[in-house]
């Protein structure tokens, strides 16, 4: 299990590095570079080369990677071209304001989505079932940007309980952008928890035909029992990679419903960030998402294999099976 | 204002006309009504509005003279020496009376008495004098050095006087000093402006955060009597639907920098306790054909580009109704110097015209994006229009953040827009002189440039202004610049917003205010 863990950490360095490679090349190949971009209609010749130089973007492109590369390992994402700031104080707020908002969506999301995943599986056929399905049918197919606009115009504007968006910028403390942070984590718990009940209900229904569930059953045991003790745990197996998909994505700066809520988070200020060119920036964001993703993924295997024996034996065995095979 | 309202209430007449023709029937809408102007009244003593608008980007700054500023703030917390009145006239601010010698080489601006700075420093010749050098140092990167680099010299006089000494004649150049990159600093401030925000103006600053949250508060020893609200609380929203949710949220009282698309001013307009008021004319839209390219080089096919459409269509369809038919003048109808230069609408000419070019499948792209919301549908009504004159023209969209960097100036055809509320001699001369940076045609035509030459030397007010109208007439008969329509803005506004009025880059911050509750 260590060696599988240690093997999945080095994947995610590299997997670190080729994001961080193909943000920096992507953005060179957009159209327009940060001094024109802050320039604007302003631009004259003279004005972008001037900027240019003071931003240091007459060096060649291997050599900012390299430069930048070299204090990303340290920690040191290097200065903002457009503020002026650090890119990693930046990056911390903006990050810990996606958090604000993402954790809530993602207690309540999954819990609230497993309940109904198997609740829909246990009772496969009832009104209750198919209501369950269909709402989640219905939601998986709306765009958040929808659900978010239909809960400003039920929540902030016809009904006006919470703010519609937020006011004060990157600078708002945590106790001004609570009251703003409900809108937003619904819409997340509604975008996400589609996927983990329709994917729970499904593996619940399979775990409910397996032995095990049948011979509890045919035991004697009270069906709420059954469901909880027996078939909970190896249903929520295989939907671990949907949550895991499903975490790392809020985690990673949740772009279109941060845009739409003013909400200064990670997905606002990578918006910002592209549409100045600002590629410390962008490209701090894109190694933290990555991070985000091999962590979360790496998370939800460690989990996997707690909550399963029998996985944990597979690994062992296979990776014995192997050894065999290497050696004559 | 009385001309302009029956103007528009005839044009109004006139697109009822061609509704009924059946040219407003395809979309199906009714024209958009909305109010000609924002409420009017008494505002309440003490009230604070907030206002929410695009930040430029995470670099702007105080500093006016920059190309970043963050352009709200600047009409709360500063003073110009003069500025533009509704026709084009310039007025006096912190200049009470100028006057140019003989030959319009020599301009001397008399300073208001005892007007102070917020810090309390009394305002001298000398802060004119600075203000105006650190426009002009390259470092700066002032848009407006440009222009003001005709000035050879400034000499502060004395304390209310200073002098410009310029390298040519020019009967114009006060009102150079009207653009709002022109606002007047403290002496020896250029390092901090950007962050103190230290003007004269009707608003202090308390606080101002780069593409944030900021605030001003009400400067009650102002020279032109203390404004009606208290202070003004700015908020900085990236999204436009973002924003115009926190106006429907009663989050903010008005929206800047917004020019709401119809179906979004729709919306505001019928909904409770927010009202949409309109600035008359205040985009200018234009599609720059390229005289550099191929198909523009040739005057005959740009003749024919102008009579192959009909503006009132494109007004009617594109912007229902919401400005005035451009007609091909760049020049705004509210400005004294408006000249009438008629222009056919003619698509068989048009079409004959490009035959004789050898031009008559003439097919190219015609390029759009989101940058502002008019711009895709003008192009649409204008593609329609010339499509009767054998003009076949491809609608394509491209992205808004590198459209400016990407599509202007190279592509030979586009539409875009600028603000009005320049004067007659800046229009002119930035946008259609040969060879200035924002000559988005590629222009160049030697008789134009000495009529504005001769123009700015004539301290007759009368010939001068005739040879401004000549000049109207050379850009309607010969230019790659195509005006189809001035727009009115559509600013979306809270129901308790009385006296807003936007003009020449700037709002009215001295009489904005709120209902009396």
């Amino acid at each position: 299990m260590i060696k599988m863990i240690a093997y999945r950490l080095a994947s995610g360095v590299i997997t670190l590095f080729l994001a961080a490679f193909f943000v920096f090349f992507a953005v060179q190949a957009l159209p327009g570079d940060v001094a024109e971009q802050l320039l604007g209609q302003n631009a004259t010749p003279e004005a972008v080369a001037t900027l240019r130089e003071q931003l240091g973007l007459d060096a060649p492109v291997w050599l900012r990677f390299v430069q930048w590369l070299g204090g990303a390992v340290t920690g040191d994402f290097g200065t903002s071209l457009v503020s002026g700031e650090s890119v990693s104080s930046e990056l911390w707020s903006a990050f810990g304001n996606t958090l604000l908002i993402a954790l809530p969506a993602i207690v309540v999301g999954i819990g609230l989505s497993v309940a109904l995943g198997v609740l829909a599986g246990a009772r496969r056929g009832t009104t209750t079932d198919s209501s369950i399905s269909v709402v989640a049918l219905v939601l998986m197919s709306i765009p958040e940007f929808v659900v978010a606009t239909v809960l400003v115009l039920l929540l902030a504007i016809m009904v006006p309980i919470f703010p519609a968006v937020v006011l004060q910028g990157s600078e708002a403390t945590v106790t001004e952008l609570l009251p703003s942070i409900v809108l937003p984590a619904l819409t997340l718990v509604i975008a996400m928890a589609a996927y983990i009940i329709r994917a729970m209900r499904s593996s619940t229904i399979d775990t409910l035909a397996s032995e095990f569930a049948t011979t509890a059953e045919l035991k004697g045991v009270r069906r709420r029992q059954v469901l909880l003790r027996h078939v909970l745990p190896s249903a929520v197996l295989p939907v671990l990679p949907v949550i895991s998909i499903n975490v790392a994505w809020l985690l990673g700066g949740v772009v279109v419903v941060e845009s739409v809520f003013n909400y200064p988070g990670l997905g606002k200020l990578m918006i910002d960030s592209v549409s100045t060119r600002d590629l410390p920036v962008l490209q701090a964001i894109a190694v933290l998402s990555a991070l985000v993703y091999v962590v979360v993924n790496l998370l939800a295997d460690v989990l996997a294999l707690l909550l399963d024996p029998r996985q944990r034996s597979l690994e062992s065995s296979t990776r014995r099976r192997r050894k065999q095979e290497v050696t004559p | 204002m009385v001309p302009t309202i029956s103007r528009r209430q005839a044009l109004t007449g006139l697109l009822g006309g061609a509704a009924a023709l059946g040219l407003g029937s395809a979309c199906g809408a009714p024209a958009l009504q909305l109010n000609e102007q924002a409420a009017t009244g008494q505002p309440r003593a003490g009230g604070v509005m907030r206002i929410a608008r695009p930040a430029a980007s995470a670099a702007e700054t105080l500093d006016p003279a920059s190309s970043l500023s963050a352009y709200e703030y600047l009409g709360a917390i500063y003073n110009r020496l003069v500025r533009l009145d509704r026709n084009g006239e310039t007025i006096p601010d912190l200049a009470l009376e100028w006057s140019p010698n003989s030959d319009a080489t020599v301009w001397t601006f008399l300073l208001r008495a005892g007007v102070r700075f917020h810090d309390g420093r009394p305002l001298t010749a000398e802060d004119v004098r600075y203000s105006v050098l650190h426009i002009l140092d390259p470092d700066t990167a002032s848009p407006q050095a440009g222009p003001l680099s005709i000035i050879d010299e400034i000499v502060a006089v004395d304390d209310t006087t200073v002098r410009f000494v310029l390298g040519t004649p020019n009967a114009e150049f006060p009102s150079l000093l009207t653009a709002y990159q022109c606002y007047i600093v403290p002496a020896d401030s250029a390092a901090t402006i950007g962050s103190t925000g230290i003007g004269t103006g009707p608003f202090a600053l308390t606080s101002f955060a780069a593409a944030g949250a900021g605030s001003v508060i009400a400067n009650p020893d102002y020279f032109d009597g203390a404004p009606a609200l208290n202070g003004i609380d700015f908020y900085s929203i990236q999204d436009t639907s973002a924003r115009v949710n926190a106006l429907l949220a009663r989050q903010v009282d008005l929206l800047s920098q917004t020019n709401l698309d119809n179906p979004t001013a729709r919306v505001v307009a019928s909904s409770n306790g927010t009202t949409v008021a309109s600035v008359p004319n205040a985009q200018w839209y234009t599609i720059p054909m390229l005289a550099t390219s191929a198909e523009f080089a040739d005057p005959d096919v740009r003749m024919a580009m102008k009579l192959a459409y009909d503006p009132t269509a494109i007004l009617g369809t594109a912007l229902q109704g919401t400005g005035t038919a451009g007609w091909d003048n760049p020049v705004p109808p509210e400005l004294a110097a408006w000249a009438d230069v008629p222009r056919a609408h003619d698509p068989e000419q048009a079409r004959s015209l490009l035959q004789k070019a050898g031009r008559a499948d003439l097919s190219l792209p015609i390029y759009t994006s989101a940058y502002e919301p008019n711009l895709t549908a003008i192009a649409t009504a204008y593609a329609e229009q010339v499509s009767a004159a054998g003009i076949n023209l491809q609608i394509t969209n491209v992205a808004a953040d590198s459209y400016y960097t990407e599509v202007w100036m190279v592509q030979s055809l586009m539409v875009s827009y600028w603000f009005t509320g320049r004067p007659i001699d800046q229009l002119l001369n930035q946008i259609f002189r040969s060879g200035s940076s924002y000559n988005e045609s590629a222009w160049s035509n030697e008789r134009f440039d000495q009529l504005l030459d001769s123009a700015r030397a004539d301290l007759n007010e009368e010939s001068r202004r005739s040879k401004y109208a000549d000049a109207q007439r050379l850009i309607v008969e010969d230019s790659p610049e195509l005006t189809p329509v001035f727009g009115d803005r559509l600013v979306g506004l809270s129901e308790e917003v009385v006296n807003y009025d936007e003009y020449g880059f700037e709002m009215d911050y001295l009489r904005l205010g709120l209902r009396e509750a």
